[in-house]
């Protein structure tokens, strides 16, 4: 086993060296839902299809014959 | 918080730790700078899917579902007179052993061109079944992957959109087709499908699964109620798309053709790093708006290491979207089901997925 002290830097250390802090509150505060709705509508980019998602778990594998 | 925090690791933890951080091309760099990369990916990853997933599934509600039902009503005269796509199913042979059996799904990533995946395995003695993306048909075929070196030979199509009709549209593919089975999603355009016919190809129906949760009057249940009035009486089958065409034949290649081996190539699900930022954002114009020092930006764009492949890759949303669920998808499929990614690149590692180069899965599976 090894033993490490780590130094804390405060905050503001860190983003004058240009790195970019990514929590949860940063990330919807910088992107919320409703921009990145407008974002992939300007885009016109969606994709080819939807992700089917069900209550039923097993369903979302698939289904033998509908 | 204390200015200093003392904590105990394992010497294996912190010799992995540098191996990593060095690997991932950090050595020169500091343990911050390092460790906020990593967490990034992490917190991003699991953060935004659910809620990539509902936009996507509303803009494709507004965007595509009155073509769908359109596409539908068109192909349902043929889808009566064609086969199933459980027609190919082999299971129904009591000989039929899945776990004796592989396939190959070639999608169109940059990996292919990048490693000459087509030319390795137009080289192979390959005799597993291959299953072509659309849009890699007609570069498979040209390469020389063709249904006379290669009999179990498949092509599908779940994209409802008319432009996928072009892929099907090439003499080569008109010299080919008839020794190519198709699969279709009822929804595809129905150009797509009548230029596959003309060139020869096999039809093959299947349902793409969207909204059947919301009962029986959900699209995908009235849909299959149509399609069983007539021929069909036990119905189509039903795929997870997860998104795409290439997560579609990755679900095909073990629910339909009950391949217990299923192997990736072309299924990068990302951009090369060394793609310039024009290809990257090409298909998001909202993107040029935004300053590529913004944070924002780099959550819109993540760049991914992939330690198996030791590489770098870059997502944009619809690639976050799309990889998300087909990484998903496989730690849900049956015990039974290997998958391979062979595309020596991308960002589809983790969790129930081997890593292999394409010359390696080609030597491990021949069948």
């Amino acid at each position: 086993m090894i033993k490490a002290n780590f130094k804390i830097s405060k905050s503001n250390e860190t983003d004058k060296k240009g790195s970019t802090n990514n929590n949860n509150d940063d990330l919807r505060k910088d992107l919320t839902k409703s921009e990145f709705e407008e974002f992939i509508v300007k885009s016109g980019a969606a994709g080819s299809f939807m992700v089917f998602r069900s209550e039923k778990k097993k369903d979302e594998l698939g289904l033998d014959q509908l | 918080m204390p200015d200093n925090i003392e904590f105990t690791i394992k010497e294996d933890t912190l010799a992995k730790m540098l191996s990593l951080k060095k690997e991932m091309g950090f050595d020169e760099k500091g343990w911050d700078e390092w460790l906020e990369f990593v967490l990034n990916t992490i917190s991003f990853e699991k953060k935004n899917i659910s809620e990539l997933e509902k936009i996507m599934e509303k803009v494709h509600f507004e965007k595509s579902y009155d073509e769908w039902v359109k596409n539908f009503s068109f192909n349902l005269n043929h889808i009566w007179q064609e086969s199933s796509a459980r027609d190919l199913d082999p299971s129904s042979n009591p000989n039929y052993k899945k776990e004796e059996h592989s396939a190959i799904v070639i999608g169109a990533g940059p990996s292919i061109p990048k490693h000459n995946h087509l030319e390795i395995l137009a080289k192979s003695n390959y005799q597993g079944s291959i299953i072509c993306t659309d849009r890699s048909l007609k570069p498979a075929l040209k390469a020389g992957i063709t249904p006379d070196k290669f009999e179990k030979y498949y092509v599908t199509s779940i994209d409802g959109i008319e432009k996928i009709k072009d892929f099907y549209t090439d003499p080569i593919i008109s010299n080919y087709g008839h020794k190519i089975n198709g699969i279709f999603s009822t929804v595809v355009h129905p150009l797509t499908v009548q230029n596959a016919r003309e060139a020869g190809i096999k039809i093959h129906w299947l349902h793409a699964l969207f909204d059947y949760n919301e009962g029986k009057k959900s699209f995908n249940q009235i849909s299959a109620l149509m399609v069983r009035a007539k021929n069909h009486l036990k119905g189509l089958p039903a795929i997870q798309t997860g998104g795409n065409v290439g997560t579609s034949s990755w679900f095909i290649a073990w629910q339909i053709l009950k391949c217990a081996i299923v192997g990736l190539i072309g299924i990068n699900h990302s951009w090369d790093e060394n793609d310039s930022w024009e290809i990257i954002t090409a298909n998001f114009n909202a993107a040029k708006e935004i300053d590529r020092s913004d944070p924002l930006f780099n959550k819109l764009f993540p760049k991914i290491y992939n330690p198996e492949f030791k590489s770098y890759c870059i997502l944009d949303p619809i690639f976050q979207f799309y990889s998300n669920a087909l990484k998903e998808f496989i730690t849900r499929s049956p015990l039974w089901v290997t998958t391979v990614n062979a595309t020596e690149g991308g960002c589809i590692f983790g969790e129930r997925i081997t890593c292999a180069t394409f010359t390696e899965f080609l030597t491990k599976y021949k069948i």
